[in-house]
């Protein structure tokens, strides 16, 4: 939980022109991607992709305040069944709906954060998970309005078949969510969220309102939470509560860590990597847990610090400075 | 008419209370005296499951003997769980919950892929009703819940009497000032893992003759382990007795009133509105991590 608060530190070294001209240079190949190839596939992979990597990042920005959101898939099927039930029944258009469904996330986030704010650390990620979980059942004994266990199937696309165009759609929105999500890390709040995690004694002896500021970061993830949602029913049709359930929450902590919860970057690679690998080997279906699992073993007992540490730690192997104990032995908390 | 179903649910509420405690026991010795998250309890409590069934239905040995067996086996596990699961990721949330995730997966596919999903049961450790005026037990959750109450109150005297058991709480409580008293944390922390392991086994058996055998019948019980832990207060064994009785009261007496798929919500709702009321739980104190 502590690995994402010092993650200032780590981002003042060095300059800032090598990440953004890498930044530049991937966006610009993901721009291209439709132009040479049309194979729906690949952009459906891609498409999904994105989605989960604006989930996954949003789940850090809450983790970042020092909460533990064990529930937050929930948030992405608030907006998704929201925006899927109006645009269905009411027969709105998609347009609408999908900001309407991210502000019904928002607000849920918002009524429920305060009473959760009372509670800290382990009791904190133990209600929000009850909670993800009532949510799916709710949603599940919804009836015909929500179609129950089978899911809400025929919700009005976005804007058609094709894949292309939400291709583009997607990586807009994603980019600039990122870019806010990354603008309210680094600004005064973001640091206000940090402190709060770190210490909420010290932050509220200092005149922190810890309460705001723990509400204000889970609104800001469930927005974006239920923005992924929102678009994902539009574009894929059919919804089902699987795909909002605990063990969605439990992908974005592994995206998270596998990537680096320490770094901003970290969810993004994490993502980037275990929803493709899994899809590079769809031959061995079955298999696939064992991938997935098997990444997720050597990363958290060969990198304290996931991928995105990776460089810094052939570096420190290469320098013989084993400064970083993390995880060695036993230490107190 | 109406008394016999209150009586019934009231019989049933106990019956709850029992089987959860049974699957909450190892898991709260571990999650709530000493503040390991025991994410693979519940596929612990799987194998455990499946090696009865293997040794009593296919090697076809008694029951019991099997029950005994099992436990045995299982009980090697701990000391593997202590050394890598727990040591490298002390006090570490996000990362001690991630390995128990990842170890759960690699064993539950393996066990979908090599059971291919057929139902499996493992015969009733008892058979026959027993008759009280109008109602009736069956012997088979009597067993349950002696079981269940006998383990509760032997793991309540193995931590509040013996040394073994003040020194997990205190290890527990603070590990610096437990390791400045002389006490060998690796050692304390692996009995506790095979205590673990061992209750863990005991309720697979158990409750796999009950409610049948599935590679993942292991979800459910980390859920139910996860729901009585945190209402119970962590820190507190004796909490998850009283936490038993309230989510096995709420699953007994729920249904009386409702009925559908809404029961289920209602009953999370309510444990999270307990929460929200008391948050460290009904007994507990603050953690670690």
């Amino acid at each position: 939980m502590s690995d994402a608060v010092s993650s200032a530190r780590d981002e003042k070294k060095g300059s800032r022109l090598g990440p953004f001209a890498a930044v530049a240079l991937i966006v610009l190949v993901l721009a291209a991607i439709p132009l040479l190839t049309d194979s729906p596939y690949l952009l459906h992979v891609l498409n999904l992709t994105f989605l989960t990597i604006l989930a996954a990042v949003s789940f850090r920005t809450i983790i970042i305040s020092g909460q533990f959101p064990l529930g937050h898939a929930a948030f992405m099927g608030i907006g998704a069944y929201a925006s899927g039930m109006m645009a269905k029944w009411l027969g709105w258009s998609p347009w609408i709906t999908i900001p309407l469904g991210t502000l019904v996330a928002t607000a849920i986030g918002i009524v429920i954060g305060y009473p959760f704010s009372r509670l800290r650390a382990v009791y904190y990620a133990m209600v929000s998970l009850f909670f993800g979980i009532a949510v799916v059942q709710i949603i599940n004994a919804g009836g015909v309005l929500s179609g129950g266990y089978s899911g809400l199937t025929g919700i009005p696309p976005l804007m058609g078949f094709s894949k292309t165009p939400y291709y583009y759609l997607f990586l807009i929105v994603t980019l600039v969510s990122l870019l806010v999500l990354y603008r309210f890390e680094t600004c005064r709040v973001g640091t206000t969220w940090k402190a709060v995690a770190q210490s909420y004694l010290i932050a509220s002896s200092v005149g922190v309102n810890e309460a705001f500021y723990r509400v204000y970061a889970l609104a800001v993830g469930c927005f974006f939470a239920g923005l992924s949602g929102a678009l994902y029913a539009h574009y894929n049709f059919t919804i089902g509560t699987s795909s909002f359930d605990f063990v969605a929450t439990m992908m974005f902590l592994m995206y998270g860590v596998v990537g680096g919860m320490f770094s901003f970057a970290g969810p993004i690679v994490g993502t980037a990597l275990l929803v493709l690998a899994p899809e590079a080997a769809r031959g061995l279906k079955q298999y696939v847990p064992y991938i997935s699992a098997g990444i997720l073993l050597i990363v958290v007992y060969g990198m304290p610090r996931g991928l995105i540490g990776l460089p810094g730690m052939i570096k420190g192997l290469f320098a013989r400075r084993a400064k970083d104990g993390a995880g060695r032995a036993y230490h107190a908390s | 008419m109406t008394l016999t179903l209150f009586v019934g649910a009231i019989i049933n509420m106990l019956f709850l209370a029992s089987m959860y405690i049974l699957i909450a026991l190892g898991f709260a010795l571990l999650f709530s005296i000493m503040e390991l998250l025991h994410v693979a309890h519940g596929v612990i409590y799987m194998l455990g499951g499946y090696l009865c069934y293997s040794l009593s239905v296919t090697l076809g040995m008694n029951q019991w003997l099997s029950l005994v067996l099992t436990v045995g086996i299982i009980c090697c596990f701990g000391p593997v769980l202590e050394r890598f699961f727990f040591r490298p990721f002390f006090r570490d949330f996000d990362r001690t919950l991630l390995v128990g995730i990842g170890i759960s997966t690699i064993i539950e596919t393996t066990m979908a892929l090599s059971k291919s999903n057929e139902a499996q049961s493992l015969r009733a450790f008892a058979t026959g009703i027993l008759k009280m005026g109008p109602i009736s037990v069956s012997n088979e959750r009597l067993v349950t819940f002696l079981i269940g109450a006998l383990l509760l109150l032997a793991v309540m005297w193995l931590i509040h009497r013996t040394k073994v058991g003040l020194q997990m709480q205190a290890v527990g409580q603070d590990l610096e000032a437990s390791l400045l008293q002389g006490i060998n944390i690796y050692r304390i922390s692996a009995l506790a893992c095979v205590i673990a392991c061992g209750l863990a086994a005991v309720a697979g058996s158990l409750l796999g003759a009950y409610m049948g055998l599935g590679p993942f019948m292991g979800d459910f019980v980390f859920q139910k382990a996860l729901v009585l832990v945190v209402l119970g207060g962590i820190g507190s064994i004796g909490g998850i007795f009283v936490a038993g009785l309230v989510v096995g009261g709420i699953d007994a007496f729920l249904p009386l009133f409702i009925s559908g798929s809404a029961t289920s919500a209602l009953a999370i709702g309510i444990i999270i509105v307990v929460l929200l009321l008391r948050p460290k739980g009904f007994f507990g104190r603050e953690m670690g991590f």
